[in-house]
């Protein structure tokens, strides 16, 4: 215990400002890894490397895609999570995720290639080019696309489905539901970081009220927004096939991710001489509890998907989990389940091992790695049966683009945000809970 | 009810006017080297712990092992009826090791079950509950820790205790209304 207790008095007025000079070799890696990946991965999209690269590298863009994209949206939740709970342990580190959230804006610039290469659209989602067909045809003859599609279905049977899920599944309302998506998070991520920033300036607590009201708005919004996102993007490459829990998993993931990535933020900047007055061994303890949280919800959700349609055994579910329980995949599978799962929670149940810093920066780093084969495991398997009309399994070499692709996006993302740590005060340095935040203990 | 005179002095109580005062004399008892003495408080008071320089608790690891034997008894209960004894096939599904999904949810249950009982059991046995009287409640001001009292208590069966000395080291940490308090044989 210290002589005498913490005092505003003690800490810097202005907060502290990250000097990006400090840490110009990681933000240098970021750019270089990241500038070279954006070349290459444009090479791909455009398919100035053949069309079957193409479309190989869709499927690797959308991998890389959703692993940021989940992280970006853990970011915005846990801002959220703390203004709309009025949460006072959290001030100090929540300027991370506030930065985190941001990323938003590079998602909103990484999703244009499904939005405007068809090809990349042909190769993710069966049903886009049906639809096209579809629309062709009812050009032609005048009819509607609807009417266009029923005829198409009459002939193929397996086509039905999609009339039946036409009032959702179209392309003008897919486009229309891409720009709803990213208005609800850009501007969650947009407003919560210059409302936060001005108080650092002008010290109202107008801002603190306005947040909390504002995330409290929009929590359920945000909510739909990541579950439909994930619907329109992921589950929709496999137009027959659905899961109720699908929102919920991958925001599980999303959520947990991004923690591990704050907490990594936390130790870099620390690493550099950062943070050190307000944030001790205590805040470690308080986020790692909330990683262990997610670490269990995100296998309760995945383990009762699992559950339901195992149990059910309904032919038009079961399919997700049979490609992903064959061959190599059985493999990734129970990673998922043993190292996903079972080793991090074991591994984080220990009070005293979430306080340490060294161990928790490790952790997090597994979390990562996790967090990449889960949604490895999510989009990668259907990339040779989609491709290939359900004749390969696998296709070789195309791990390439899917490494490429994670690098091109991490390096642009990661150098974004420390540029953007830089940009204010690591803490909001005028918010009232201040004080409340620094002598956080458990 | 005849009385005896047979007593036993159980310690001093000492009653602190604030939360910060019992905290602050808490870490000079605790540097003094105390074993055997206790606050009492009517709310918890932050960081009291490492004033009082309590060590860990040792009940997380009886309810690790409650929750292991938990889930350990779940599974052969489920296994050893369902695959060994009277194999079960439901929609065929095979019988065997892979279907221990079906079992997951009694295993967690029972896991939960198991470390519950054993927090809270273990918790009681550690706190020495349950016990019919305490001779604090003999003591004139101690109501009051229910209420807006602080007050601490150093046993006499702490080696350290003095009759003189330790109402000295009471009085000195500003603890007032320092009552010896008897318990009765």
């Amino acid at each position: 215990m210290s002589a005498h207790p913490i005092t505003l008095d003690d800490l810097p007025r202005d907060g502290e400002r990250l000097d990006l000079t400090k840490v110009s070799k990681l933000n240098g890696l970021f750019l270089v890894v990241g500038g070279l990946g954006l070349v290459a991965s444009l090479a791909y999209l455009f398919g100035f490397l053949g069309k079957d690269k193409q479309a190989e590298f869709a499927y690797s863009w959308l991998f890389a895609f959703f692993f940021f994209f989940t992280i970006t949206c853990g970011g915005i939740f846990w801002t959220m999570l703390q203004h709309a709970s009025n949460s006072g342990w959290s001030v100090v580190v929540r300027r991370l995720f506030e930065n985190l959230g941001s990323s938003i804006g590079w998602m909103a610039v990484f999703v244009l290639p499904f939005v405007f290469i068809p090809a990349v659209q042909d190769a993710l989602w069966e049903w886009i080019p049906i639809h096209r067909e579809a629309a062709h045809h009812a050009h032609q003859e005048h009819i509607s696309t609807y009417e266009a599609l029923h005829h198409m279905a009459e002939k193929d049977h397996s086509k039905h489905i999609l009339t039946s899920k036409y009032g959702y599944l179209n392309m003008s309302f897919w486009y229309v539901r891409v720009v709803v998506y990213f208005a609800i998070l850009g501007a969650l991520a947009y407003f919560l970081r210059k409302w936060s920033i001005q108080q650092d300036k002008d010290g109202s607590f107008k801002h603190t009220f306005r947040s909390r009201a504002f995330c409290c708005i929009l929590l359920f919004p945000f909510a739909l927004a990541v579950t439909f996102s994930a619907v329109d993007w992921v589950m929709a490459m496999d137009y027959t096939w659905f899961s109720t829990m699908w929102g919920v998993y991958i925001f599980a993931g999303g959520a947990w991710g991004a923690m591990a990535v704050s907490i990594l933020a936390l130790t870099y900047v620390r690493s550099n001489g950062y943070l050190h007055k307000v944030t001790s061994g205590e805040h470690y303890h308080l986020m790692g509890k909330l990683l262990f949280a997610f670490t269990v919800f995100w296998a309760y959700i995945a383990f009762s998907q699992f559950f339901l349609i195992w149990y059910a055994n309904i032919t038009e579910e079961t399919r997700f989990y049979i490609l992903r329980n064959t061959g190599g995949w059985w493999y990734l599978s129970h990673v998922l389940v043993w190292l996903h799962f079972a080793v991090s929670f074991v591994l984080l149940l220990s009070a005293g091992r979430k306080k340490r810093t060294a161990v928790m920066n490790a952790l997090c780093f597994w979390v990562l790695l996790m967090h990449v084969v889960d949604w490895y495991w999510l989009i990668i398997p259907e990339r040779g049966p989609s491709l290939s009309k359900g004749t390969v399994f696998w296709i070789d070499g195309a791990w390439v683009g899917d490494v490429i692709a994670l690098l091109t996006m991490g390096g642009l993302v990661g150098w974004a945000y420390l540029r953007r740590l830089s940009k204010a005060s690591l803490y909001p340095c005028r918010d009232p809970r201040l004080l409340e935040s620094v002598t956080a203990t458990n | 009810m005849a009385r005896t005179t047979l007593k036993r002095v159980h310690g001093y109580l000492a009653e602190f006017d604030s939360a910060s005062d019992v905290y602050h004399a808490s870490e000079q008892i605790r540097d003094a080297g105390f074993q055997r003495w206790d606050v009492h408080s009517p709310f918890p008071i932050h960081g009291l712990n490492e004033a009082m320089g309590l060590k860990r608790s040792i009940l997380p690891w009886f309810v690790f092992f409650g929750g292991a034997a938990g889930i350990t008894t779940a599974f052969c209960l489920a296994y050893i009826t369902q695959v060994g004894i009277y194999p079960t096939v439901v929609q065929s599904k095979p019988a065997n090791i892979f279907t221990t999904a079906a079992f997951f949810p009694i295993m967690f249950e029972l896991t939960i079950l198991f470390s519950a009982f054993t927090t809270v059991f273990g918790c009681f046995a550690l706190m020495g509950l349950p016990r019919l009287n305490h001779p604090l409640f003999a003591a004139k001001t101690f109501k009051k820790f229910s209420d807006d009292g602080f007050f601490i208590c150093i046993e006499a069966r702490d080696p350290k205790f003095h009759q003189a000395e330790t109402r000295a080291l009471l009085e000195g940490l500003g603890g007032k209304n320092i009552e010896l308090v008897e318990d009765e044989l």
